[in-house]
């Protein structure tokens, strides 16, 4: 993310800091604080998939993920039947075999790669994506159970994640809504063998069921959503675009996911039953650390034309004191208080606010 | 067909012998307090070829030749080594780590300006750090670590102290937290990354301070953790979590502090918090912070004694 120069004299920066810092904040693209940009979404067009979306953004980013499975031969690491046999004994009473089993589901199962135009696959700002997508998916240990097929076989599943245009902004949100949807999409075959023979599928591609079930009390939790929300001044602004996050004093990635709970059954409304449960949450470093600082007109010699020792002095006392001018833009130094942090996180859990608000235009995508 | 000119090793892979080294019972689990964080067994700065010539001038004793004939020493403008006291129990180790800090140096010609100083941190572990041995390569735990501690440290550098200079900061793990029972209890290293991460910035943060380059404070590293005790129902929350003296973890917060500015510059969290509301989010991030507070207090003492022994 430190590497994503932007193109923006101090100036422009300390205007635009201003404005956001207004309340209500005044955004470039005229959007209120905790509006989304528009964006458009189709699932399943990948054939070759178990499941796929594309998600494009107003400003031209559009990203693909595409979801492939595979069965794998578990491998205990500790010795095969000695090591369940150890955990019997060990478990004493015994009670439960497959809970037991279905403990041991590890969250390797589960393959990530982002791929960014003009970035390397291996760069630390891709990696650092990749594992918050990752530790979203894995955090409530749900994820992995729905991998496990019995004690000997399980599904490795590959999630790939391409953005097609170059980076315009930090994808962090694009890639994780379509994250979201392409394993909403996601299939896996019937399984027709029971126990722990080597399973066998139906092959029949109609009657595979979902990863994450739609109706009944099965539909529990459902894939993640991660939101970017960066703190300028006083106000708190989601989904940043690229200028706003050049200025943005803290930025935080959100991980939330949405629990269904059953009272939501009953009154065959869904919406209103909607649980969201905070999974995980990484700052992320803003780029506004490494733009340019600004110098005061009284400090510069080019805009007065001729030398004045005071005025030189006065700056260098400026500069000891760090005191921040109106107008003079200073990289944000040091670090944020809790309070903003969580000011952010309260503004994001939110009833009725904008995690809700993407989860249920989410709802409008056909899965197919 | 079968390649019978050379003597081949088995066919599959072959397992590491494992041995169940007695039971994990209730007493070599948790002894301290809940509050209670563990000592900093040891953490200085280790004396580079610099501040050994400045010892030995002062003390007039020129010796110099000698400890430059070691050349074991890194010719690095400061570095620290911590150490976290092992868990309680007979069987534990704690964790070892190593921070040298390189630089302000000029950046290379074909490096773009910059009118800051540029900051790249390496965390890597050593390949006999864990139970699984990491490769040369760093993997990806290791560069989000290293995402984690850049974002740690850059707030509360002075960077603008230093244009057109770069600065390389490069932690080791040494020896992990893990022991035998670690692979035992499965889900385990995921939760000690945080710890890892916690002792990085803390290590890194002394390291800092040796080589003087101007922090607007000293970042400390703490960590919390939400967990369930044996029968699964209660709950309860430890600064300085070990996953292995719990029943297991249900969420986990590491921090970066700056205990002066009373300002966070990391925060990362994970985990699953019950629905039940006697503990939030708030409550696990302030713990943390009281663990950053402790540690901040230790490595304070430990540099203030360091540079007294460089002056005396």
């Amino acid at each position: 993310m430190a590497n994503q120069q932007t193109l923006l004299s101090p100036a422009e920066l300390a205007y635009l800091h201003t404005s956001l810092s207004l309340s209500p904040p005044i955004r470039p693209d005229g959007r209120t604080s905790k509006q989304f940009r528009p964006l458009t979404a189709e699932t399943g067009i990948l054939p070759g998939t178990n499941g796929s979306a594309r998600v494009c953004l107003a400003d031209g980013t559009e990203a693909i993920v595409g979801v492939k499975a595979e069965i794998e031969k578990t491998v205990d690491l500790l010795g095969g039947e000695h090591y369940q046999e150890y955990v019997k004994s060990a478990s004493g009473a015994g009670g439960g075999d497959a809970e037991e089993d279905r403990r041991q589901a590890r969250g390797e199962w589960l393959e990530m790669t982002v791929e960014i135009p003009g970035l390397r696959d291996d760069d630390a700002g891709t990696v650092f994506l990749a594992e918050l997508l990752r530790e979203a998916l894995l955090a409530d240990g749900e994820f992995a159970k729905k991998l496990w097929i019995n004690r000997r076989f399980h599904w490795r599943l590959y999630l790939d994640i391409i953005l097609i245009s170059p980076p315009l902004s930090y994808p962090l949100p694009l890639l994780s809504l379509t994250t979201h949807l392409a394993l909403l999409s996601t299939r896996l075959p019937r399984l027709k063998s029971e126990g722990d023979e080597d399973p066998m599928f139906d092959d029949d591609w109609e009657a595979s069921p979902f990863l994450y079930p739609r109706q009944g009390a099965a539909a529990g939790s459902r894939p993640p959503i991660t939101l970017l929300v960066v703190a300028v001044g006083d106000s708190i602004l989601f989904d940043p675009s690229k200028e706003e996050l050049a200025v943005a004093d803290s930025a935080l990635a959100v991980s939330l996911c949405e629990v269904r709970t059953q009272k939501a059954d009953e009154s065959m409304e869904v919406d209103s039953g909607r649980e969201l449960r905070l999974v995980s949450m990484r700052t992320v470093d803003p780029p506004s650390r490494l733009t340019p600082p600004g110098v005061p007109s009284t400090g510069n010699l080019a805009a007065s034309g001729t030398f004045d020792p005071s005025s030189q002095k006065k700056q260098q006392q400026q500069r000891v004191e760090e005191f921040p001018q109106e107008g003079v833009w200073k990289a944000p130094l040091g670090g944020t208080r809790f309070a903003v942090l969580d000011s952010i996180i309260q503004a994001v859990l939110e009833k009725g606010g904008v995690a809700d608000e993407v989860l249920d235009g989410l709802e409008g995508v056909d899965l197919s | 067909m079968a390649d019978r000119r050379r003597v081949n090793g088995p066919g599959s892979s072959t397992l590491p012998p494992v041995y169940d080294d007695g039971e994990l019972n209730a007493a070599s689990r948790r002894q301290r307090a809940p509050d209670a964080i563990r000592p900093l067994c040891e953490t200085k700065p280790i004396p580079t070829i610099c501040s050994y010539m400045s010892y030995h001038e002062n003390l007039e004793t020129k010796t110099l030749r000698l400890d430059l004939k070691t050349g074991v020493t890194p010719s690095a403008s400061g570095s620290a080594y911590l150490e976290i006291e092992p868990r309680e129990g007979e069987h534990g180790s704690g964790m070892k780590l190593t921070c040298t800090v390189h630089g302000p140096r000029s950046l290379p010609r074909s490096a773009p300006f910059s009118p800051y100083m540029v900051l790249s941190t390496h965390v890597k572990f050593a390949p006999f750090a864990t139970k699984q041995r990491r490769g040369y390569l760093r993997d990806s735990s290791e560069k989000d670590l290293s995402t984690h501690l850049e974002t740690a440290l850059r707030g509360a550098l002075i960077a603008d102290r230093w244009p057109k200079s770069g600065v390389d900061i490069v932690v080791t793990i040494i020896e992990g937290e893990s022991t035998r029972q670690d692979a035992v209890e499965r889900r385990v290293e995921e939760w000690d990354v945080m710890n890892v991460l916690g002792g990085c910035i803390t290590v890194a943060s002394a390291a800092i301070a040796d080589a003087g380059i101007d922090c607007v404070d000293t970042v400390s590293g703490g960590v919390a953790a939400l967990v369930a005790s044996k029968d699964g129902n209660d709950a309860s929350i430890v600064l300085d979590p070990v996953a292995l003296e719990h029943e297991s973890v249900m969420a986990a917060c590491c921090v970066a502090y700056l205990p002066n500015r009373d300002e966070v510059t990391n925060l990362w969290f994970k985990g699953q918090l019950p629905l039940s509301a006697s503990y939030n989010h708030q409550s696990l991030v302030s713990r943390a912070v009281q663990a950053s507070r402790g540690t901040h207090g230790l490595i304070s003492a430990s540099l203030s004694e360091a540079i007294g022994s460089t002056q005396n």
